[in-house]
């Protein structure tokens, strides 16, 4: 699959509050531990050789789940695949609790979430729509029902 | 520089919702001919494939430090996605015909994570202000939702324009005009499920569902807090239950943030 590589080294490069050499293990059988520097862009994991420009590898970080594995490391399961993970082994537990926090809160899904929360709770409060200001009210990407699975309730006092 | 593939195509193939797909007329670099392709636009992320039930990706574009530009010089209908830095491309597009061009370019102009994260604080800060407004309602504020209103810690790509609280401004967009359409009525009906697609299989061919059916959890505006949050965490509870039953029970630190929603 094509894809647009140097546009995406180039976001490998931007600057980011979550960037730190890390020990990273691949999923596979057989993979070591092996330090890595490691970078969150947007919903995009970058991990890169110690002192090398340009990335590795990019790892998507949507349909994931991140765990915390011990006091200092985290792991990424993606693909639905609970037992293939990707390690992280960080310095301390501090930086390892903000990692998974970042990288849980990077989800353009998580975010789409919290958006279509604070839309649907600004409007209850207020009676306006918070998008429409913006002109983008009807985009289907803003949708308020839009994948959420709302469990039906009684609405017969409305 | 390795991109996961699979971990691409299976987001795209997951339940939640694709944001726009149709066919668009791709431009080749090389001899400056158009070929039609299947576009499948999914959060900051656009696919392209021959054809609706096509399984093999020909490509995907990442839809960030990008501007979106009408290009006029290349006909009515085109346009193009301008990756701004030195030897970075320029993707042009034509589409068939007009209104599918404009919904595209609008389609395209709010899909980055960028701008996505910029316009989650602006609604994030408006939230607070409304709640305060509110009164009372706030100090039942449940600390369970801090992870839903707590900022997301990036900066925009390129460190360019953060949201002005007056000039409504975002990188690589344009400033939009405020609207000045009537109020939506609030539907009274219950909200719809989103009808399921694998988007391989299945083109969508209808319209988006319209804006205007929000959930209905009450008009009282001092009801509970709490019960606000128990009704839009009803599939976050569920899918943590179930991903919690398919654990080992061992002794592990499960951290309580949201994982997996999809």
């Amino acid at each position: 699959m094509r894809f647009n590589e140097k546009e995406l080294v180039s976001l490998s490069r931007q600057p980011s509050e979550m960037a730190a050499e890390l020990g990273m293990r691949g999923p596979k059988k057989g993979d070591v531990v092996k330090k890595r520097l490691v970078k969150l862009v947007v919903n995009f994991l970058f991990y890169f050789r110690t002192d090398e420009e340009e990335p590795i590898g990019a790892l998507l970080l949507e349909q994931c789940r991140v765990e915390r594995e011990d006091s200092q490391s985290f792991s990424i399961a993606f693909l639905d695949e609970a037992e293939r993970k990707y390690l992280f082994e960080c310095d301390s537990e501090e930086q390892c609790g903000e990692w998974v926090d970042s990288i849980v809160k990077a989800s353009y899904e998580f975010m789409r979430k919290n958006l279509i929360f604070y839309r649907t709770e600004i409007h209850r409060l207020t009676g306006k729509d918070p998008l429409e200001q913006y002109g983008i009210s009807d985009e289907t990407r803003f949708q308020v029902n839009n994948g959420l699975q709302l469990t039906p309730r009684d609405t017969s006092s409305l | 520089m390795k991109l996961h593939e699979k971990i691409l195509t299976h987001y795209l193939s997951c339940t939640s919702p694709v944001d726009k797909e149709g066919y668009l007329f791709k431009k080749k670099e090389r001899n400056a001919t158009y070929q039609r392709r299947w576009f499948v636009l999914k959060a900051n992320l656009l696919f392209y494939q021959d054809r609706p039930a096509d399984r093999h990706l020909l490509g995907v574009i990442v839809l960030e430090g990008c501007a979106v530009r009408r290009s006029e010089s290349e006909g009515q209908l085109a346009f193009s996605l301008v990756f701004e830095g030195p030897g970075l491309k320029t993707y042009r597009f034509a589409a068939g015909d007009g209104q599918t061009q404009e919904s595209w370019v609008k389609a395209l102009l709010s899909a980055s994570h960028c701008y996505l994260s910029l316009l989650v604080r602006d609604l994030g800060r408006q939230y607070e202000e409304a709640k305060l407004q509110q009164g009372s309602g706030a100090s039942r504020h449940s600390s369970s939702l801090s992870a839903l209103t707590q900022p997301t810690h990036f900066l925009p790509v390129q460190g360019r324009a953060t949201v002005v609280r007056e000039g409504r401004s975002y990188s690589a967009c344009p400033v939009l005009q405020t609207q000045s359409t009537p109020p939506k009525v609030v539907a009274k009906k219950s909200p719809k499920l989103w009808p399921r697609r694998n988007a391989h299989v299945t083109p969508l061919n209808g319209p988006a569902p319209l804006y205007g059916e929000w959930p209905l959890v009450g008009f009282d505006p001092l009801e509970d807090f709490s019960k606000l949050h128990d009704y839009y965490g009803q599939e976050v509870k569920k899918a943590r239950e179930e991903w919690l039953r398919s654990r080992r029970a061992e002794d592990e630190c499960i951290d309580g943030h949201l994982i997996d929603l999809g």
